[in-house]
């Protein structure tokens, strides 16, 4: 009885325990034999195979050496790329070299005027057989010149056919192998690498110069909407996102919360500008949003964005997919403060720098084809993509970025810490002994060339220095002074004028300012430039005021990269110019860096004694009486050259860090540059 | 399966004495349950970390035991490659909505074998490049085991070789996955396209709709924005260790080492060896290898031996040229070697030219103009070929280098497509990390002079002194620039003084109250702050006066991404100390502003507050000191530039004091100042601080001029 209570109890002990196990271990076994899922949550992931190791390689040993050869392929089908159908044996020498063809017919004022900026540029030919491109302009609708097939066809081998505006005429012949640059094209006719996709220009886009940007700060102001869309009849109205309904969504529109319309604006004024819908409308609307520095929020485009090219439009604008609005809304609100800034500084470089006239966009696309052409001394995408751009960084300077006086930071390097100073020796012809002296003082000099500009002849002997001087002889044209001799081996150039008169301190302290700006010119000696509202144009003053925006080059450090720019960037005209004018070389010099800087020039101190002593405020050469200013319709006559005012005014001086303060002159370095 | 866990024996037996004779049966039954809970339990309660560290859950098993799918021969073919394809017109992104944090996730189909109907397979089940390519996607954030939540299906058909499948097969295999649907989404990996006679430059397996990153793309082939153009893989990479060879100039000018090149190439190559002599090395096979030496290892000229990819380390420009594929393993090698790739195979879409500049680390030479290569090339600039080598390891080392890499970067590729506002920038693809580690990417690019009208606002922290706090705002308030003022009232004990004693003033005064007393309130970006340009100043800098002001605002202007302050400072390295050391003395020098009175850009507010680096915003805080040299080290860390120091020196506070700005001098102050400076410096791992020998004075200022001409008159006297 007792045994078999015990047995009862101990089976009931043995059942309880095996139920237990069934149901724990059951689990258990279960999940073991189950294998795509273990158990729930953890990826199970691709299997380690056991043989992996043996696994035989995708290529087997010796296949891929052993591959026959097959003979160079022909051209594929009828269409075309760049190695194919472009022929660049005739580009060697200096680069690109365009035809343009001339017109057959009347034509518009605009288009001669184009015509006229191209012949004017640094690629213009007027020999079609030395020409590497020829150029087909299409520009008006109206007038019938494209309608017939050019003289040097040759089935459109190296052609430009230039469209500004979209189909101005049927295509009344093949355009077989020539290059198509048009606006905004769509993306299934675009052949990439070979055609050029232009901008979709407004009608009245002005030919030169062009409106500057529309944002006047760098960070969105507070407030300011975060989304612009497109209205009818080319407005923009702004939209209220603070609902997480999607405002441009069909979907939506029941819900009148959701949006909010404000009044119309012909330029948008938001964060982002959403642009849907197809061009010519969406590519123009694109235009405004860059010009506007509203971040363009583009959907889905089916056409390719202008210079797609050479143009990393992932810094300035979003591509985002029209099926997925709501995240494409979210990843707007999200998007970190850094990155908003970044781009809306960038759609305004890029709009000023490429879109904001038809020279631009025509230079831009000849600098396109160009780059095609150098291959490797190409453009590197850093100058296309940051200030001051690729139509003002010339290639044919240097292929470093660090030779240029821009990317400095980019590249994480310094300028040189040495400078060359080039001295002008115009009539009456003394050879400038004392000033040679001062600057070879400076610890900073590393050579002096004597640019030899007058009648006489050169002087036998020149001062004992332990600088290296050379003399180049110079034709007496003004231009020579900022022409880039191969013999300037510095990146900072002083530029000086025989009668200019400076001390060792001064040349010192300039230089050591100039190492904190070398995209800047660093003077002495200022001059201003204002509105003269009786005579509805530009004055000029060399007096001294509380502010300034030229610096005069009779006595400026500068980089040398500025007299590549001087000579074969600037139009032809506006050299000959100050040739004709010796007094404009300074005010064009200075229109050149500010264009090419959107700042101001910066002064240091200067002793004022001798500044009243020297004639150096008269700028340019030639024996003058009196302290001259430059004819005063020159800032006028360069003011139109480059289509607008470039001239910014600063309102400061750099002086050394204890100028004049009240403490041991002991202590100061540049004490020099305090003595009355 | 994997069943067969085997348990340890382990614990005493506990079963009660028992004195019948079928004591030996029930201590057996009764050990074999316990033992059996035990182990369970064990199993049950074990830790999950180590499980899923165990390849427990991972099948061990053999590729030859895969599951066999027989296709049948009239099995549906997908059509062929849809040229037209874009991102918006044949994928399907509605797959992708949902995933968190910007990424794609990628489904993989388990690895069948394929065979037709009389039982021959298809091709080769996996290689051992798919293999790991399809390892390193498990392993990576892109994986999901979830076919429904995947927005990317990764076939585990492997078509890297088109010669080792059979073409047809292979499409009738792909086209009954289980979400095929037209190949939508689907990304096949294609590293050998075509085959004799014509070797077409894309798989030619018909796949539909579905994505090709293939190596060796022709422009006619590649679906610009929907394919990936990858590399062709180099088994070497794998094999052989070349150590980085620092640039420029080797042995060679210019090699060749491919082997089986068409016979017009080689004339064309020899031809320059001949012109060029010595410099230029056309290699080619071995003839007269001894047994046993891998002739994939060597190249010869004649009868000299080269070892193979040794040899291109020798060599400043290496031959690319096509065979009869575009696409070439060689190109590999190359870059590993740190030699630049002359690349010429006309219509060649180079690897991940989508994102890669090539134009840095290669040289593309038309076809046609072979015979010029040289003269092409020695007209670049020595710089110039440096940098391309080095340009060249780097693409190797990150996206050529291994299996892993090529798939990493092909995924990353497509995620950007889709996710464009979080896409990897230009910079973060192509520029190695030595440049990234040099360079400086100012946020304030643009050159840009903001608008006068703008104005400033001015933002006074206090804590206690109302008068000075009083004083200071009304000379601050006849600043004309100034368009509001903002008291950052730091005393959680004390309220601040009632409206009406307020000083009245023509701009809007706003009081911020903080919650706690700490240093960065002054740094905090308040949306009260409307204008770019902000005034920092103390309640006891009473001393500046309006014309300074304005003036110090008109150089901030001119320079919006500095900080624009009036007291200067300078580090120095003290070299006996070993370390940095702060310096408040008359010097020629400054690299820093206070910001008891500097104006500066209201976007440092927001990097102050969200992006400062390591800890230095909460030890600052803690240690109630050094805001001020924290926010000069952040500018000058994000600019690269440096501070602006305008007007004399003077004494900013009170006129009475007897030290320059009052505690400047005190010993212990300067210690711990410059305990600042070496924390920052140690934190930031650099010194970003620039030291400078200006500051910006009025253009006339202490000018023979008439006083009442100049703008700013009231400058530097006390």
């Amino acid at each position: 009885m007792q045994s078999w209570r015990r047995r009862k109890s101990l089976w009931l002990a043995l059942s309880a325990s095996w139920l237990l196990l069934v149901l724990l271990g059951g689990f258990s076994l279960l999940r073991l034999a189950l294998p795509p899922r273990p158990r729930p949550g953890a990826s199970q992931g691709w299997p380690r195979w056991l043989d992996a190791e043996l696994l035989q390689s995708f290529s087997q040993a010796g296949e891929l050496p052993e591959d026959a050869a097959s003979p160079p392929q022909a051209p594929h089908g009828g269409s075309c790329n760049w190695g194919a159908c472009f022929d660049t044996s005739k580009c060697r020498g200096d680069g690109l070299k365009v035809f343009v063809y001339p017109p057959s017919g009347p034509i518009s004022e605009t288009h001669h005027r184009i015509l006229a900026s191209i012949e004017g540029s640094r690629f213009h030919t007027f020999s079609p057989a030395g020409a590497c491109l020829l150029l087909l302009l299409s520009l008006d609708a109206q007038t019938g010149e494209c309608s017939s097939m050019p003289l040097q066809w040759n089935r459109g081998r190296n052609h430009l056919v230039l469209r500004l505006h979209p189909a101005p005429c049927p295509k009344t012949f093949q355009l077989g192998q020539a290059m198509v640059a048009e606006a905004s094209p769509t993306v299934d006719s675009f052949r990439p690498g070979f055609d050029v996709a232009l901008p979709f220009l407004p009608e009245a886009h002005p030919l030169r110069g062009g409106a500057p940007g529309q944002l006047q700060q760098h960070s969105p102001q507070p407030g300011i909407a975060l989304l612009a869309l497109e209205e009818e009849r080319g407005g923009w109205r702004t939209a209220d996102t603070g609902s997480s309904a999607c405002p441009w969504d069909a979907r939506c529109e029941q819900d009148p919360g959701s949006r909010q319309t404000q009044r119309r604006e012909t330029l948008p004024n938001a964060t982002f500008c959403l642009i849907s819908g197809h061009r010519p409308e969406a590519a123009l609307r694109f235009l405004q949003a860059l010009q506007a520095g509203c971040i363009p929020v583009l959907l889905s485009p089916r056409w390719e964005l202008p210079f797609s090219e050479v143009i990393d439009w992932t810094k300035a604008a979003i591509v985002a997919d029209e099926r997925l609005p709501l995240q494409v809304l979210a990843a707007l609100q999200e998007m970190s403060p850094a990155r908003v800034l970044a781009l809306r500084q960038q759609t305004q470089f890029l709009w000023d720098a490429y879109f904001s006239s038809v020279e631009k966009v025509i230079h831009t696309t000849l600098e396109v084809i160009q780059d095609r052409i150098f291959g490797t001394s190409a453009h590197s995408s850093l100058l296309w993509n940051s200030p001051p751009g690729a139509l003002l960084a010339l290639s044919t300077f240097s292929t470093s970025p660090q030779d240029f006086p821009f990317y400095h930071l980019q590249q994480g390097s310094r300028p040189e810490g040495r400078f060359s100073a080039l001295i002008w020796v115009g009539p009456p012809g003394q050879p400038p002994l004392k000033l040679i002296q001062a600057v070879a003082g400076s610890q900073h000099c590393a050579q002096i060339l004597v640019l030899w500009s007058n009648e006489r002849p050169l002087p036998s002997s020149w001062p004992e220095t332990a600088m290296p001087l050379t003399v180049i002889d110079g034709h007496g044209k003004v231009s020579d002074r900022f022409f880039p001799y191969s013999t300037i081996r510095t990146d900072a150039i002083l530029s000086l004028d025989a009668r200019s008169s400076l001390s060792t301190s001064e040349v010192d302290f300039a230089f050591v300012v100039w190492q904190s700006f070398p995209e800047r010119m660093v003077g002495f000696l200022t001059s201003s430039h204002f509105w003269d509202e009786a005579h509805g144009g530009w004055g000029y003053t060399a007096e001294r005021t509380n502010e300034f925006s030229m610096v005069l080059t009779t006595a400026a450090f500068y980089h040398r990269y500025y007299h590549t720019l001087f000579t074969h960037s600037l139009p032809k005209v506006l050299r000959t110019l100050a040739d004709e004018a010796p007094t404009c070389v300074d005010v064009l010099m200075n229109f050149l860096v500010a264009a090419v800087t959107k700042l101001p020039p910066i002064k240091v101190p200067y002793s004022k004694q001798r500044q009243e002593a020297a004639p150096l405020a008269s700028g340019g050469p030639g024996p003058r009486p009196k302290p001259q200013a430059p004819a005063p319709n020159c800032v006028n006559q360069i003011a139109a050259g480059f289509g607008h005012m470039p001239l910014l005014s600063s309102r400061l001086r750099l002086d050394p860090v204890l100028f004049k303060d009240p403490v041991s002159v002991q202590r100061k370095k540049y004490r020099s540059l305090e003595k009355p | 399966m994997c069943a067969s866990v085997k348990y340890n024996i382990r614990g005493p037996a506990l079963i009660p004495r028992m004195k019948t004779k079928h004591r030996i049966y029930y201590i057996t039954l009764f050990s074999i349950v316990l033992l059996g809970l035990i182990a369970t339990g064990m199993f049950q309660f074990w830790p999950h970390s180590i499980e899923s560290s165990n390849d427990w859950n991972v099948e061990k098993r053999s590729v030859r035991d895969v599951p066999v799918v027989r296709l049948p021969a009239d099995s549906p073919i997908p059509e062929r490659g849809d040229l037209t394809c874009r991102m918006h017109t044949c994928f399907d992104v509605y797959r992708c909505g949902f995933n968190p944090k910007n990424k794609i996730k990628v489904y993989i189909y388990a690895l069948k074998k394929y065979v037709d109907d009389f039982g021959v397979p298809v091709s080769n089940t996996i290689s051992r490049e798919y293999n790991e390519l399809l390892t390193a996607i498990s392993d990576s954030d892109y994986y999901t085991d979830d076919i429904n939540r995947a927005c990317l299906f990764v076939p585990s058909i492997d078509v890297l070789n088109q010669n080792t499948l059979r073409i047809k097969e292979t499409a009738q295999a792909l086209a009954q996955l289980s979400r095929w649907d037209r190949g939508t989404n689907h990304l096949l990996f294609n590293m050998l396209p075509g085959g004799p006679p014509d070797y077409n430059t894309a798989l030619d397996v018909p796949r539909d709709r579905a994505l090709l990153a293939g190596g060796g793309f022709s422009t006619w082939t590649y679906r610009q924005g929907y394919d990936v153009s990858i590399p062709v893989y180099s088994p070497l990479s794998a094999e052989v260790d070349l150590p980085e060879k620092g640039p420029g100039p080797r042995r060679y000018f210019l090699i060749s080492s491919q082997v089986g090149l068409h016979p017009e190439y080689r004339e064309d190559l020899e031809a320059l060896q001949v012109k060029h002599g010595e410099s230029v090395l056309v290699l080619d096979k071995c003839t007269n290898l001894s047994e046993g030496v891998l002739s994939i290892r060597k190249r010869c000229h004649k009868h000299q031996v080269f070892d193979y990819p040794q040899v291109l380390q020798e060599a400043t420009f290496c031959v690319v040229l096509r065979g009869a594929r575009l696409g070439q393993a060689i190109l590999s090698d190359v870059l590993q070697a740190g030699c630049v790739p002359v690349v010429i195979a006309d219509s060649y879409i180079l690897p991940f030219s989508e994102v890669l500049d090539w134009k840095r680390a290669s040289v593309v030479v038309p076809e046609e103009k072979m015979s010029d290569v040289y003269s092409i090339l020695q007209s670049i600039p020595q710089r110039q070929i440096e940098e391309m080598q080095r340009q060249a390891r780097w693409f190797w080392e990150a996206y050529f280098q291994s299996i892993k890499a090529i798939a990493l970067a092909t995924l990353q590729i497509i995620n950007d497509r889709i996710y464009p506002y979080a896409a990897i920038s230009y910079e973060e693809w192509n520029d190695p990390p030595a440049v990234k580690w040099g360079s400086v990417s100012n946020p304030l690019f643009l050159p840009l002079i903001p608008p006068q009208s703008q104005g400033f606002t001015a933002i006074v922290l206090t804590y206690d002194r109302v008068e000075s706090l009083f004083r200071v705002i009304t000379e601050v308030s006849k600043v004309p620039s100034l368009s509001k003022l903002l008291v950052v009232w730091n005393n959680q004990n004390k309220n601040p003084p009632e409206d009406s004693l307020w000083p009245k003033i023509r701009v809007p005064l706003k009081v911020v109250r903080t919650a706690e007393n700490k240093l960065s309130n002054r740094f905090f970006p308040y949306d009260e702050i409307e204008t770019e340009a902000v005034l920092a100043i103390d309640d006891d800098i009473i001393m500046l006066t309006s014309d300074e002001l304005q003036f110090g605002y008109e150089v901030w202007r001119e320079f919006p991404d500095r900080l624009v302050g009036y007291p200067g400072r300078l580090h120095l390295w003290d070299h006996e100390m070993n370390k940095w050391k702060y310096e408040s003395e008359w010097t020629n020098e400054v690299s820093m502003v206070l910001t008891g009175a500097a104006f500066y850009h209201k976007y440092f507010n927001y990097l102050y507050t969200y992006k400062m680096p390591g800890d230095i915003k909460n030890w600052v805080d803690a240690h109630m000191n050094c805001e001020d040299i924290a926010m000069n080290f952040l500018v000058a860390n994000v600019t690269g530039k440096a501070v602006i120091k305008v007007t004399p020196r003077k004494k900013f506070k009170c006129p009475e004091c007897t030290a320059i700005d009052g505690l400047s001098l005190d010993q212990t102050h300067m210690v711990e100042r410059s305990e600042c400076i070496n924390k920052f410096a140690s934190v930031f791992g650099t010194m970003p601080l620039k030291v400078v020998e200006h500051r910006a004075d009025p253009v006339l200022y202490k000018d023979d001029f008439p006083e009442k001409l100049k703008s700013f008159p009231n400058i530097g006297s006390l």
